[in-house]
């Protein structure tokens, strides 16, 4: 079967070729994509490569920082906490080389385990997405867009560097895998701390009831585990990532108070 | 001797790191057709109905093979040693593995074979699967083996590995404490960057040149002979580059299959595994349920041991009995126990077959052994080192199979750990020799065994 | 579609969603990228794409239009290896050699890159390939040593020339 292969040579073209984004696959760096094309778990008919789209840049203008969507993850290694660590925590060189942030924000949740690392980062660095898509393109916080499915086109995030930031994550037994239990937290210029984990659900998720008691690291990190709905996966047990949450929680909020 | 001690080069190394040493895959042919399995998708069914016509019709498909296509369906592994068969190459009627290989499809391309595999009609009628060794001996387990739930096939038609020696009963009645433990290591994927390969190549003159990553390469050749009913001088068997295998490639997995599709497409036939097949179908280190219980004395002699071995062997038998020999064997591990009660069983369930890697069978008896030597130590409060050092086996001291030791190292060995790892022993255990037992070191219950005679 | 290979030019007759693995392996005969898993995690196809490591069987043919690709027939032969591949020779750095020319184009990427000899370093650089044989030390001690030096002996010292009569690069 032969696929629609579409090369848009800008953002303008991305847009216009997604469409309302029904029937197509977008590819950026491929981590992804090609694998399910390999083990033919997807066949697509059309596929929109966005390598040449112009959609690669990291902008800062004053304390705004704005990411586009085929950034590759390895061009965030220098940003600060979360983000930064959280980046360079993935993969090895050569996937952080290949694999976007676009890719990676988008990933849709398996059935096996939970992906998308970049997603608890840039909750609690309260991001906005840009995207495009049915009804054209629009703005919105990360959260909105992520409970939106997936059916949109990302084109760009941005969000305000905060006072302090701080990433805790279990080790990974090998780079391959997905991480299992990653928490971030960052502390913005008004004062508001804010705390999000990914791993704990099948998207990123935000940890209010921690951050409601943030004050206190040890209590903030057993308030945790009424935000989340743990499960079982290939990665880690409910159990497990129930034991070790409170901790990763305690270490971020310790360290934002070290950084204040 | 000037090689020992001396820098001496690999001589692949240079291919090595060149790119130029050729594995399997590399090898190039002419007019070559790639394979794809049809694997069963469940643990455990009946295989109901099966149409190969839709995909042997498919534009590109060069052969579909299945267990009509084989001489000798069904051939052991060991049947050399006297292990009867039970494994068929491809399935018949049933299906007894999740991966477990139904049907190849030979095509010009990948994509053509794999949409050939989608096309076999096939209906299953699931079954009740079993996977814990435990519950294989209860009235009401699922049955999943023909020869019943367990291997009943050792010397004699026992239903397992026995050993019997000493008198078990009275070192029981003389312990001070009976220390018991249960160990449970888990299965292991061998994990070879190179996957399952085979390319097989049909010769103008009649034979069959097979390339293979095998690690046994004559057995392999035996096998596919067998299977294939042709005399060896039909087969040419390159081998000798194996892109790592850890036991996982003694089992013939790819050869005989890409073999009878290279004969019946008269074009040769390369079969690769995915990562994913390797992971599902290709065979395992077996998980074991070991239960070890000790008749102890307080001041540190072990006077008699009942063990339990349940070997997780998997659908089929393949190497297992070999495995759970090597068990009644090693039970003691490097220590002197006179008074013995060993059962090992080979036990089937609804995995993928298990098979040898990196010293089968003794790394998982070995680290029940050890475990519980340090378990013994603690709950007598005693050095580890001494517990060892004192139930040591010494020259003329006799192994759970009546072997008597000639030059035993545990001794020694335990003084070289002691000494790496920076501890100090105390005098009589610092000075301690592999001599035949003597004074204090024969105590009245290691006398009997001593005397032990023959096998 | 027309890709640049070590340095020379080849027309791709496969879709553009073909990985460069296959498209490597199965139209050019470059063989020495390995076909692992396919998915991203053993790094056995990695190539250097303008110089950075990249996973082959993830990279779509189309998108290495343009750009150079280098995969390790690229950096040495036998008759001239380079100072990572005598290093790995030097530091029986390869047991099996299935993942070898993957861990020689990522040390190459690191080393040309600035890399330092920490092993730490080192292990971060090459985390993302496996290896089942060595157990990874004499690797990272083989990459670590290819930072400070360019030239290794790769002979043997003791033995009689003669008596190895194996050639290199034997395969079957």
């Amino acid at each position: 079967m032969d696929i629609d292969v579409r090369i848009p040579d800008s953002s303008r073209a991305a847009a216009a070729d997604f469409g309302d984004g029904s029937g197509v696959s977008v590819m950026a760096g491929g981590t992804i994509m090609m694998n399910l094309l390999n083990s033919y778990r997807a066949q697509p008919s059309k596929v929109l490569l966005l390598h040449k789209a112009g959609l690669s840049y990291v902008n800062q203008d004053g304390s705004t920082v704005t990411i586009g969507a085929t950034t590759p993850l390895a061009d965030l290694a220098g940003l600060p906490a979360p983000l930064g660590p959280c980046a360079a925590n993935i993969g090895d060189p050569a996937i952080r080389g290949q694999g976007t942030v676009g890719g990676n924000l988008c990933a849709i949740a398996s059935e096996e385990f939970p992906v998308g690392d970049l997603q608890g980062a840039l909750l609690a660095l309260g991001a906005t997405v840009r995207s495009t898509g049915e009804g054209g393109e629009r703005t919105e916080g990360l959260a909105e867009f992520l409970s939106s499915g997936g059916s949109r086109l990302l084109l760009e995030v941005s969000f305000q560097l905060p006072a302090a930031g701080a990433f805790e994550a279990l080790r990974r037994p090998h780079t391959k895998h997905f991480t299992p239990l990653a928490v971030s937290g960052a502390l913005a210029s008004d004062g508001e701390v804010r705390l999000a984990a990914t791993g704990a659900a099948s998207t990123g998720v935000r940890l209010s009831s921690a951050e409601a008691a943030a004050n206190d690291p040890s209590e903030a990190g057993q308030a945790a585990l009424e935000d989340v709905t743990l499960a079982d996966d290939a990665l880690a047990s409910a159990w497990y990532r129930g034991r070790t949450l409170p901790t990763l929680v305690e270490r971020v909020l310790t360290q934002l108070k070290e950084q204040a | 001797m000037k090689a020992v001690g001396a820098r001496l080069p690999r001589y692949d190394a240079m291919g090595h790191v060149t790119g130029t040493t050729q594995f399997v895959d590399d090898v190039r042919v002419p007019r070559m057709l790639w394979a794809k399995m049809l694997r069963s998708p469940h643990h455990h069914a009946a295989i109901t109905r099966m149409d190969t016509s839709r995909a042997e019709a498919m534009p590109g498909v060069r052969a579909v093979i299945t267990w009509e296509d084989v001489p000798l369906l069904t051939y052991g592994h060991l049947e050399a040693l006297g292990i009867p068969a039970d494994e068929p190459l491809l399935a018949k009627d049933e299906v007894r593995y999740k991966g477990q290989p139904i049907a190849l499809v030979a095509a010009e391309d990948v994509d053509t074979a794999m949409a050939g595999v989608d096309a076999i009609d096939i209906e299953y009628s699931e079954r009740p699967a079993l996977f814990d060794v435990r519950k294989a001996f209860d009235s009401d387990s699922a049955q999943i083996h023909p020869w019943g739930n367990w291997y009943p096939h050792f010397e004699g038609e026992m239903d397992r590995r026995k050993i019997r020696k000493g008198d078990i009963d009275e070192a029981f009645e003389q312990a001070d404490k009976i220390i018991s433990g249960v160990y449970r290591p888990a299965a292991i994927e061998h994990v070879p960057v190179e996957t399952q390969v085979c390319l097989a190549v049909p010769e103008s003159d009649g034979r069959l040149t097979i390339y293979s990553c095998t690690q046994a390469l004559y057995f392999t050749m035996g096998v596919i002979a067998a299977h294939l009913q042709v005399p060896l001088n039909k087969l040419k068997v390159v081998g000798g580059t194996v892109g790592g295998g850890f036991g996982g490639k003694v089992d013939t997995a790819s050869d005989t299959v890409s073999a009878l599709a290279a004969m019946k497409a008269g074009r040769p036939v390369k079969w690769r595994w995915t990562r994913e097949e390797e992971f599902l179908a290709s065979s395992t280190r077996a998980p074991w349920h070991m239960e070890i219980i000790d008749a102890v004395t307080d001041n540190g002699w072990i006077l008699g041991r009942k063990m339990l071995t349940l070997h997780d062997s998997g659908a089929y038998a393949r190497f297992s009995p070999y495995g759970v020999t090597k068990h009644s064997f090693h039970h003691t591990g490097a220590y002197t126990i006179p008074n013995l009660h060993f059962d090992g069983y080979v036990v089937f369930t609804n995995r993928v077959p298990t098979t040898a890697m990196r010293g089968f069978g003794v790394t998982s008896i070995s680290f029940a052994v050890e475990t519980h030597m340090s378990r013994v130590a603690n709950e007598l409060g005693m050095d580890p080192y001494e517990v060892r050092l004192l139930n040591a086996n010494r020259i003329n001291d006799t192994s759970p199979n009546r072997i008597r030791y000639t030059d035993p190292s545990t001794v020694d060995v335990l003084q070289s750990l002691a000494g790496a790892e920076g501890v100090q022993l105390e005098g009589a255990y610092a000075g301690m020799t592999r001599d035949p037992r003597s004074g204090d070191l024969l105590p009245d219950h290691l006398v009997g065994q001593l005397k032990t005679e023959g096998h | 579609m027309r890709i640049e290979v070590n340095g020379a030019g080849h027309n791709v007759t496969s879709p553009p969603l073909a990985s460069l693995l296959t498209v490597l392996r199965e139209e050019m005969d470059v063989t020495s990228v390995k076909a692992g898993c396919e998915s991203g995690g053993c790094g056995a196809c990695t190539v250097l794409i303008d110089g950075q490591p990249r996973r082959s069987c993830l990279t779509p043919v189309v998108t290495a239009v343009g750009s150079e690709v280098t995969t390790v027939e690229g950096l040495g032969t036998p008759d001239s290896p380079s100072a990572i591949q005598q290093s790995f020779i030097h530091h029986y750095a390869m047991q099996c050699g299935f993942c070898t020319p993957g861990l020689v184009v990522a040390a190459t990427a690191y080393v040309n890159g600035g890399g330092s000899d920490d092993l730490d370093s080192v292990a971060e650089a090459i985390s993302g390939h496996v290896c089942r044989c060595t157990g990874y030390n004499k690797i990272l001690e083989a990459v670590a040593a290819a930072v400070k030096s360019s030239e290794f002996d790769l002979s043997s010292t003791a033995v009689d020339k003669n008596t190895v009569v194996i050639k290199t690069g034997g395969a079957v």
